[in-house]
């Protein structure tokens, strides 16, 4: 090869690199107008994940703009460490699906955009006051919703119709008395081995709920809405005497505790337990599984109380900082579009969590939806029961978790019989009181 | 017994500096990125309260470290983390010596003998824990019926003592198999005419076993109980999780497993790093505590 092969061999690479290299400057109009894409992770494994991607699939479909892509990053625990982790490295998503407990943690983390700020600011006609109460009082802060209710529930009764009827009950009492004997009853005619099985989130069915149910304070400032300088009282309250309570089920064998390697859930469908205090999210499981005749019900409460609203559990979508302007048209584009009726509606149908507003609601209950479904109303009637008191409207407490750990650990030691249920709860809130306090100081003056 | 190595190391020494540097380069490098950095940024973060998001961070002195040592449950833990790691070794170290010693005295079927006890090494920590979980489930689990019909009251759910002896066999079972290969090659390590010697002079296989097998396997049973230690301190963390998330009430929370529910289940990173520093700093006195003292006792000339 002579030296002019080589010189027209490089100008004519060189004119193939320039023309590539204009193409690819007439392909950018191009690929500007390609849809932007909007990072959504979350928690939803298995069928709910399957729902989750078609929730997606449906959004993307109906329009051209955005590109919503739902991953799948693990349980809430490792969803929110990955979460921090990506927004420590500056790759954090646009959308986070955040448990209802990270409340405070997101707050106050100054890695937030508010929800409805984001969407007022882009002119969606979102109807903020048609929010179920329970459900907007949780994510909201000074009036505002914070972060997009996503996955909501509340705990039910669920029972086995069969062996109410077969010791002679109807249906499981309204009162906790009366559910007692009830269980009691059915323990000593043998009917089933256990009147009830203790669920995996107990403390929040159990304890936190039955405080909102019976309107009682379970912290100060009103359980943390007022203030960072909240302290825990349910030591104080009717909770000591039903934790003892739960405790004497145990001990007489009327509730079982499934323990690892099986779960709560099982022990009720397969029939071995009667009764079961858990989530309305169980719904899916259970229809799929439960080889029982079974029903639910309200959550029972004290004997001459007037019921208040249960509270949420669940996750809410976040608006994490750091992305484009496109991007959070695209967000705000996707939570306009969960917030609708339809969407939720369906959302609710194939979930099992509840409807988020009050119109979707409507939609399903005029559709009939509950006169085949009836047990799928019961959280929704829960939640709207009564007008929400500062004890009911849920909880607003700094590292939430924490204390939450606390108060298992303490009902551990309950159970086990080392401490007395005074002793136990006075424990839970001396740790949690120390938990709060640390949060307080950590943020002092940001709430 | 160092002197003759260490000549031995330096007469090969290389005379350029450049390649044992280069050499070194990427196993120093696999180092600073998993080991020191971390090691770096858990020591800084000890002393740091802060918001798990890193927006909000204040410098807390020792506050992570006196609040730890305050705290009920942390001492708990340490109490925990002591009679388990004692009771794993003991336990792993008692059965794999009684495997190690039959299998000598086994002839047909040593191949699969040995198959069976190496197997529980290849299953993944936590399929191992969620069995054992299982098969002692009070309410489902088979042997935990055997034990009920053998009017034993047996909840891992409720007491402390079952759940500990529940992860201790969980912890062990997985971990027989390292020990049983480094005890039979040590048995296998020891001269067959000391063996026959003794058993010319009417020494019985118990006999043996105890005056000269045993005393000979010093090292290696010095070894195994260093690496067991090791294991129980950091490498139980899947099974814990699997057999009982450390309960009940803290029964079964070791500190590695408390490490993990206050940093990644707690978002409490300040206390989770310390706790880890003070874990780094037990593990390594322990470490050294037996080389001072188990090690005077362990006779490495055969």
């Amino acid at each position: 090869m002579n030296q002019g092969d080589i010189v027209m061999k490089l100008a004519r690479r060189t004119l193939a690199l320039g023309a590539a290299a204009l193409l690819a400057l007439n392909a950018l109009p191009a690929a500007a107008a390609e849809p932007v894409q909007v990072q959504w992770w979350h928690a939803m494994s298995g069928v709910l994940g399957e729902r989750v991607d078609e929730l997606t699939k449906k959004f993307n479909a109906s329009q051209q703009k955005y590109v919503v892509v739902a991953t799948y990053k693990g349980n809430y625990d490792e969803l929110i460490n990955g979460t921090i982790a990506a927004y420590r490295a500056k790759r954090a998503p646009q959308l986070v699906q955040i448990y209802e407990r990270g409340f405070m943690t997101m707050l106050l983390s100054d890695a937030t955009l508010p929800v409805q700020d984001l969407l007022t600011q882009r002119n969606y006609q979102v109807d903020w006051n048609d929010f179920v109460r329970p459900v907007a009082g949780f994510y909201s802060y000074k009036g505002k919703l914070m972060a997009m209710p996503f996955n909501s529930s509340s705990p039910i009764l669920w029972y086995n119709k069969t062996h109410f009827e077969k010791a002679g009950f109807a249906k499981p009492g309204e009162t906790w008395q009366e559910l007692e004997k009830q269980l009691y009853t059915i323990k000593q005619k043998g009917i089933s081995a256990c009147g009830s099985v203790l669920a995996g989130d107990y403390h929040w069915s159990l304890i936190e709920n039955y405080s909102a149910i019976n309107d009682l304070p379970y912290a100060t400032k009103a359980n943390g809405y007022k203030g960072l300088d909240t302290e825990f009282v349910y030591n104080k309250t009717l909770v000591v005497q039903q934790v003892a309570r739960v405790k004497k089920w145990i001990d007489d064998g009327v509730m079982e505790i499934a323990g690892q390697g099986l779960s709560p859930e099982q022990l009720f469908t397969s029939g071995k337990c009667s009764t079961y205090f858990a989530s309305t999210a169980a719904h899916s499981g259970i229809e799929r599984n439960a080889r029982i005749d079974w029903s639910a019900t309200y959550l029972p409460w004290e004997q001459g109380k007037t019921p208040k609203n249960s509270t949420i559990g669940g996750a809410a979508l976040w608006v994490l900082k750091g992305g484009k302007p496109a991007e959070y048209d695209g967000a705000a584009a996707f939570l306009a579009y969960l917030a609708k009726p339809e969407t939720q509606v369906w959302w609710h149908k194939v979930t099992g969590y509840v409807p988020l507003t009050d119109k979707a609601y409507q939609m399903a209950k005029i559709e009939g939806y509950y006169k085949d479904h009836p047990t799928r109303e019961i959280a929704i009637l829960q939640l709207g029961r009564g007008t929400p008191t500062d004890n009911s409207l849920g909880f607003h407490f700094g590292n939430f978790t924490q204390t939450m750990f606390a108060q298992r650990e303490e009902f551990d030691a309950m159970v086990a019989g080392k401490k007395t249920p005074q002793a136990a709860m006075d424990a839970a809130v001396a740790r949690g009181n120390d938990v709060l306090r640390q949060y307080e100081k950590l943020n002092k003056g940001k709430y | 017994m160092g002197r003759a190595s260490d000549e031995g190391l330096k007469r090969a020494h290389f005379k350029e500096v450049r390649l044992p540097v280069l050499l070194l380069v990427p196993q120093l490098g696999i180092l600073l990125l998993f080991f020191f950095i971390p090691s770096l940024r858990a020591l800084t973060q000890a002393f740091l309260l802060s918001d798990p998001f890193g927006n909000t961070v204040q410098f807390a002195g020792l506050q992570n470290f006196t609040e730890l040592l305050a705290s009920e449950s942390y001492r708990n833990s340490i109490q925990v983390t002591v009679v388990f790691t004692l009771a794993q070794n003991a336990l792993t170290l008692a059965s794999a010596l009684v495997l190690a010693f039959a299998s000598d005295r086994i002839i047909r079927g040593k191949g699969l003998y040995k198959a069976i006890i190496l197997l529980p090494y290849a299953i993944a920590p936590v399929i191992a824990g969620i069995l054992w979980a299982f098969l002692f489930n009070p309410a489902v689990g088979p042997l935990a019926q055997l034990l009920h019909r053998a009017g034993i009251a047996w909840d891992p759910n409720r007491s402390g003592t079952d759940a500990m002896v529940l992860v201790v066999l969980a912890a062990s079972w997985k971990h027989i198999c390292y020990n049983y290969i480094f005890l039979l090659a040590g048995l296998l390590a020891i001269p067959s005419s000391l063996l026959e010697a003794a058993a010319v002079d009417g020494a019985k296989p118990l006999r043996r076993f105890f005056t000269i097998g045993l005393p000979l396997l010093g090292p290696t049973l010095f070894f195994l109980a260093v690496m067991n230690f090791v294991y129980g301190f950091f490498e139980v963390f899947a099974i814990i999780d699997a057999v009982t998330k450390g309960g009940p009430a803290g029964a079964t929370n070791v500190l590695v497993y408390k490490v993990f529910t206050d940093g990644f289940v707690n978002l409490d990173l300040g206390s989770s790093a310390a706790q880890s520093v003070i874990l780094m700093a037990f593990a390594l006195l322990m470490t050294l505590l037996q080389f001072r003292y188990v090690e005077r006792n362990v006779n490495y000339d055969v």
